[in-house]
């Protein structure tokens, strides 16, 4: 089991999209797939059309394996399964502060997943909290999307410090280019820069006014518009990603 | 932890309306129909229905190759494929799962299509509040072939997705209350209206399965059913065998009739002597035919062997050998189909089975032997094959030459076939030990003459070549063939001794008492 988390400090830079987009892929090339969204805003739940059971709350997920199994639901593709997030998400940090280890808290609670699911992703809150920690310790791939402006930048390198300074493995970090713009001075000058740098994918996802359009579709784009532009970068992205993994 | 998604079947019947179900009132869910389309299920299993007899029915349709569980319906594996071939190899399917999955049925044998089935399908969403699939439902008719002038048959399958069980059983009831006339039904009901659409028996050819005999019963009724079976494997292969599927047909099939004519060896006195020699005759002038057949098979599926015993320089010769084998192998089955469909063959199989099925009239000066109750028969006969087999071994010449080898090799495929024919009336434990001390004998004793017999057809074919510099090569290659072959056989008979000497030993005689125990005279 790999698993891979889509995190950002920052909000709007792309993590659901990617998120949806890349286990879709998998679920194609390396069946079944399991997304978990750990956010209370629940976006990529919104994507599939999947609200979570009324009884399923964070406490029950941190709990873990077994319940967290019995609320894991199918999408409408198949191999695709989705663990919904739930409101009560948004009190994940306090509750995770009076478990143990908090920092182990999710990679324990997901092993037993461990022999049915070749891919597990993480669309996770922007933020860098407990649960992030939780996230960070859980994860074999960080996927950081970036929007080529110095902010970004900013974050990314904001997370780099933070690892180093717990002592994490920076090793795991990946980050990548999201709705850059040709006609932008900026945007190409920081591509330019950081592409084909250490802890970067060399593969960009263009800015595509479909992506905005999932929400509509509610679907991945690469189901609904394989073809569009943004839908194939996603699919060069997840091979650059499987041939680095594998 | 994986929790089984399994469909729900439900039968309906031609008044079946599927409205009353999407438009009732009193349930929450939205029905979205996609087009009714035609969709022919091509159905595929081994010639003895290995899948079938594994609960599997292998099922092609919209370019996917599934893998079912017949019990519960559910999907155990599924590949695409594009095509819709008269039949396939487990190796030709590219994903891991599929293919071990039918190689766990059957690695040699390949898949055969036993027909198309033409069914109409309707698939319908099933959607909550949130527009989310919920269940999907497929009606799905089966369409009578022509021939046929039996009523369509329509089933419902209802499948789960994963997390809505709530949902999903909301909808069974639904549909079992809702006056539809839908019934509940199950996965095997509907494959077997499957497989009767194609007018198809399961499990028709899985005649394999030892023969169940009463040892109380004559030795003469106890034959006849024996005969019996291995005719019916006889037919089942004839029908397979012109098609060239795989080499398995023709094996099968000389063994039904090896097997038909050790039997006819042991009924003297049993049969009446003229009908007795006149068969005997007959099966193995028919395995004679099948002789070249055979070993030409042999080689072919032995090919790359052969070539990793030569040096790489020498291996691409050999390529003029395999393709002339496989020119020969070719107008050999044709020569050999067009014997199994004459009339003369039909009349002697339709002859064979008439006799056998008919009583023969009791003549006690003709067939002494006719009324010795099976378990005496058995025993005496295993007891002597038995015997025969450690005389010979023990006589054997400290060079163990080939013809006491092929001799040997007889003497101990006669006493595996006893065992065989038989076994129905020994305890199953022992019987298997007895024959497991026999099989590690035989084995070098096979070895050894295949060996042989390859060299001798190898040799023969090396003087038939034309003299001439072109086929330098080919003899070269040949005749390191041969040298390779020779030192093996070489390796394998000196190994002889020392597993005869495992077989002939107290504990294989403790064994065979051990068989015989339950028939010991008091």
């Amino acid at each position: 089991m790999k698993t891979i988390a889509l995190y950002s400090i920052k909000g709007g830079v792309g993590k659901t999209a990617s998120a949806v987009n890349l286990a879709y892929l998998s679920s194609l090339t390396a069946p079944p797939t399991l997304i978990c969204d750990l956010d209370p805003q629940g976006a990529s739940s919104f994507y599939f059309r999947i609200v979570a059971d009324k009884k399923y709350s964070s406490k029950k997920f941190l709990k873990g394996n077994k319940k967290i199994y019995n609320n894991i639901k199918g999408t409408d593709f198949d191999n695709l399964d989705l663990l919904p997030a739930d409101f009560s998400y948004r009190n994940l940090d306090l509750e995770l502060q009076e478990e143990k280890k908090p920092q182990k808290k999710l990679k324990s609670n997901i092993q037993e997943l461990n022999t049915e699911y070749p891919y597990i992703f993480f669309d996770c809150p922007p933020n860098l909290t407990l649960l992030s920690e939780s996230v960070f310790a859980a994860s074999d791939v960080i996927l950081v999307p970036l929007i080529p402006t110095t902010l970004s930048l900013r974050t990314f390198g904001q997370l780099l410090e933070f690892f180093k300074e717990n002592k994490l493995d920076t090793g795991k970090i990946r980050g990548f280019f999201t709705m850059f713009e040709r006609r932008k001075a900026m945007h190409r000058q920081i591509v330019e820069e950081y592409g084909g740098k250490k802890r970067f994918l060399s593969q960009i996802i263009p800015y595509n006014s479909e992506v905005e359009k999932m929400g509509i579709y509610r679907a991945p784009l690469n189901a609904v518009r394989p073809h569009a532009p943004a839908a194939l970068a996603y699919k060069m992205l997840w091979e650059e990603l499987m041939h680095e993994i594998a | 932890m994986i929790t089984h998604l399994v469909p729900v079947v439900f039968s309906i019947s031609e008044v079946f309306d599927i409205e009353r179900i999407t438009e009732n009132p009193d349930i929450s869910f939205s029905f979205e129909a996609q087009p009714q389309k035609k969709e022919p299920l091509h159905l595929y299993d081994t010639f003895d229905w290995r899948a079938w007899n594994k609960n599997t029915a292998i099922i092609l349709s919209r370019n996917q190759l599934n893998l079912i569980d017949i019990d519960n319906g559910k999907k155990v594996s599924s590949v695409g494929f594009r095509r819709t071939p008269q039949s396939f190899f487990p190796e030709e399917i590219p994903d891991d799962k599929t293919r071990s999955s039918l190689q766990a049925f059957s690695k040699p044998r390949a898949f055969l299509r036993y027909g198309t089935v033409s069914t109409l399908s309707q698939s319908m969403r099933v959607l909550d509040r949130n527009m989310k699939t919920v269940a999907t439902i497929e009606i799905r008719s089966i369409l009578p072939s022509f021939a046929q002038e039996q009523e369509q048959k329509r089933f419902i399958t209802l499948t789960p997705v994963k997390g809505f069980h709530k949902e999903f059983e909301k909808l069974t009831r639904h549909i079992l209350t809702t006056p539809s006339y839908a019934e509940k039904s199950t996965y095997r009901n509907f494959f077997i209206a499957l497989l009767d659409a194609i007018s198809c028996e399961p499990g028709i050819n899985a005649s394999k399965a030892p023969v169940k005999l009463h040892p109380d019963n004559t030795i003469l009724d106890s034959a006849r059913e024996l005969l019996l079976s291995t005719l019916a494997v006889i037919h089942a292969n004839e029908t397979w065998i012109p098609k060239n599927i795989d080499t398995e047909f023709l094996h099968d099939y000389r063994v039904a009739i090896r097997r038909t004519r050790s039997i006819l060896a042991r009924l003297q006195g049993i049969l009446p002597p003229e009908e007795l020699l006149t068969y005997k005759q007959a099966f193995r002038e028919l395995g004679r035919r099948t002789n070249d057949l055979r070993d030409q098979d042999v080689y072919l599926l032995e090919a790359d062997r052969f070539r990793e015993l030569l040096p790489p320089a020498m291996r691409n010769s050999l390529n003029l050998f395999f393709t002339d084998l496989r020119n020969r192998h070719k107008k050999e089955l044709r020569s050999f189909s067009r014997h199994i469909a004459s009339e003369k063959h039909k009349r002697f199989l339709q002859e064979w089975e008439s006799f056998l099925r008919s009583d023969p009239p009791s003549d006690p000066d003709r067939t002494p032997e006719a009324r010795r109750i099976t378990s005496d028969v058995a025993v005496a006969s295993i007891r002597k094959a038995w015997k025969k087999v450690l005389r010979h071994g023990r006589t054997t010449s400290p060079e163990a030459t080939d013809t006491e080898l092929h001799a040997l090799r007889l003497d101990c495929k006669k006493l595996r076939y006893l065992l065989e024919f038989y076994s129905s009336l020994f305890p199953r434990k022992t019987l298997r030990q007895v024959v497991r001390q026999l099989k590690n004998l035989q084995d070098n004793l096979g070895l050894f003459v295949d060996l042989s017999v390859q060299q001798d057809y190898l040799t023969t074919y090396l003087s038939s070549l034309e003299r001439g510099e072109e086929v330098l090569p080919l003899a070269a290659s040949i005749g390191g063939l041969v040298t390779a072959l020779h030192h093996k056989r070489e390796a394998v008979r000196k190994e002889f001794h020392h597993r005869f000497e495992k077989f002939d030993r107290t504990e294989t005689e403790t064994m065979f008492n051990e068989l015989f125990k339950p028939y010991r005279q008091p």
